[in-house]
């Protein structure tokens, strides 16, 4: 019997029964939890179904949404979900990590903890708060911003990654301090006996270190991004059918679109009830919806489990 | 509609447990009206312990036929009774109660209506719904791109107007525009929006930052959308929101009536963005 299993067989003797009741309830909740979202995977799945069977997976994949000529591609909603997320890593990596970087590595104890929680108060705040401001502010100044690309109102897809990038902000650069404060300070400690200076150490032997850590939370901040709902639907514009010439091309970000949040968000479903093919499409959007953000979870939580090569 | 089948589910439990309260009232019919009507249940419900059954099945002409073969005690109907309905059921009454009257303006931002655009007739709307006007300077306007902010369908909003330009919103053709929702976001997108126009309520319609286009008859006659021209049916996109019943109404239905009347049931009909009805009453057909 190794060490670890005699002080786990000692510590369940010491405290007698009572683990098993606790490991029984926590067994037990945690089996609602999962039961829950498998019931949820199913209920989806079993509305979803009437539009599988009527048009085949490859009813989903098409560039035309139009429900009265029963045509459900959602390319240009999927092509919206990911371009307003792209954009918002984008924007929110630079500086979300950046602000993570000196939270953990420059401010001192107490201030860190103050901005800390100044941050996470910002996670808090409800998404249509940030849709409001997101109208209120944002709105003008990019269809200022965009001018040369003659935007028809400030409702662009632009706009709604603009918003994200704010939104997922305090994710990205709560998980990224965590991910930095949990290197430990024998690596910091060590970098400098090596003869680093500050910003070396931070560079060569800090980053590197909570690099999985970084990366899962970018990861959580774009799984997060591709779910939300209200506030994206407030500046997007919900233009239907915007499927762009090139894909990889930034001017249809001038353009207004509509996500696939955006579109579950609106009155279409209050339309599609009772036709089941509808509804059925609408369901299978949510279901990929679920899909891409469960995995992007999975992947954060992935990616920070991972053990880094270490130099 | 989530929330309808969640009340649905509800009323049955309730049923089930009390059997006691005679009749059930069942209402069928138009979505546009349903709204209001669900609200109004509840309160009896609550008030009443009253078993209400609301189902929009068929929209107004399947409440007329609800109504007509006996399934239903109230129809609701975004429209008027029509000549047809009393052919199909001759032996049914039926008396409309108008609850409420649903209109719909055409609203252009300030710099639209500035640059003189301050009529429209069906044919220029189509143009503009359908792409093929594109510019404010086709329909006597600035030299400056027409951005439609659409409705979504969906919304009664939406149907009367597809009705008006289409006999009937399923024969609309398929447009993609950016779409706004609830009477506030149309509203505040077209103020903000240079050259822009949006279906609204008239009531929200406030000629300080929307402007209400007049309508441009197919006899010539240019009528602006105020309280007057749609109470007397000049306006040309504008419906009442009524309940029908079998002759007059009775019991339970009586209470709906009634309640939909109310002050507070006015203030159920403003609430979903519809006018109040300015005179009320019934007609009888």
């Amino acid at each position: 019997m190794s060490f670890a299993a005699e002080r786990l067989a000692a510590g369940a003797e010491r405290r007698g029964r009572r683990p098993d009741a606790l490991r029984l309830a926590a067994f037990g909740f945690s089996a609602i939890a999962i039961a829950a979202f498998a019931g949820l995977i199913a209920v989806f799945a079993f509305e979803a179904w009437p539009f599988f069977r009527a048009q085949g997976l490859t009813g989903l994949f098409g560039v035309r949404w139009s429900f009265r000529s029963e045509r459900f591609g959602a390319l240009p909603m999927i092509y919206g979900s990911l371009a307003v997320s792209l954009v918002a890593v984008a924007l929110a990596a630079p500086i979300g990590l950046g602000a993570a970087v000196f939270l953990s590595e420059v401010l001192p104890r107490r201030a860190r903890i103050a901005a800390k929680v100044g941050v996470e108060l910002l996670a808090g705040i409800p998404s249509v708060v940030y849709g409001l401001l997101g109208v209120l502010l944002l709105r003008d100044a990019v269809a200022r911003l965009l001018r040369p690309f003659d935007p028809i109102s400030g409702d662009t897809l632009a706009t709604g990654g603009l918003l994200l990038a704010v939104m997922i902000l305090p994710t990205v650069v709560s998980l990224g301090d965590d991910a930095l404060a949990a290197v430990p300070r024998g690596q910091r400690q060590a970098a400098r006996a090596l003869g680093l200076g500050r910003a070396e150490t931070i560079l060569r032997a800090v980053v590197p270190a909570a690099l999985p850590g970084l990366g899962s939370a970018l990861l959580l901040g774009l799984g997060r991004a591709l779910g939300e709902t209200i506030a994206v639907f407030l500046v997007i514009g919900r233009q239907d059918n915007q499927w762009p010439e090139r894909l990889l091309a930034l001017e249809p970000l001038a353009r207004a679109g509509q996500t696939v949040t955006s579109k579950l968000g609106g009155s279409e479903t209050f339309l599609a009830y009772g036709d089941p093919t509808h509804w059925g499409a609408l369901l299978a959007l949510g279901l990929l919806l679920l899909a891409v953000v469960a995995a992007l979870s999975f992947a954060g939580s992935w990616v920070s489990l991972r053990k880094v090569p270490r130099a | 509609m989530l929330r309808a089948r969640l009340g649905l589910l509800l009323i049955a439990t309730l049923a089930a447990r009390s059997a006691a309260s005679a009749q059930p009232l069942r209402i069928v019919g138009s979505t546009t009206v349903n709204p209001v009507v669900v609200e109004a249940a509840e309160i009896l419900r609550a008030e009443k312990k009253a078993t209400i059954f609301v189902d929009t099945q068929g929209g107004s002409s399947g409440g007329i036929a609800a109504l007509g073969e006996g399934r239903a005690e109230i129809g609701m109907i975004s429209r008027e009774v029509e000549p047809d309905d009393a052919t199909k059921f001759p032996k049914v009454r039926f008396q409309a109660t108008r609850i409420g009257i649903d209109a719909l303006a055409l609203v252009v931002s300030r710099d639209v209506w500035e640059g003189g655009v301050h009529v429209l007739s069906r044919q220029q709307v189509q143009g503009i719904y359908e792409g093929t006007v594109t510019n404010w300077k086709a329909v006597g306007g600035p030299d400056r791109r027409i951005v439609f902010f659409n409705k979504e369908p969906g919304r009664g909003t939406w149907e009367a107007f597809a009705k008006w330009l289409y006999g009937d919103p399923k024969k609309a053709p398929d447009v993609s525009h950016p779409e706004v929702g609830a009477n506030e976001e149309g509203r505040n997108k077209v103020a903000s929006t240079p050259g822009s126009i949006s279906q609204l309520s008239a009531a929200w319609a406030d000629q300080k930052t929307v402007f209400a286009v007049a309508i441009r008859r197919l006899d010539g006659k240019v009528v602006a959308p105020t309280l007057a021209t749609i109470a007397d049916g000049s306006y040309p996109i504008a419906r009442p929101l009524q309940v029908v019943t079998d002759g007059p109404p009775k019991g339970l239905a009586k209470e709906m009536v009634d309640l939909l009347l109310s002050q507070r049931g006015q203030a159920l009909v403003e609430k979903h963005g519809y006018l109040k009805t300015p005179t009320g009453g019934t007609s009888k057909k």
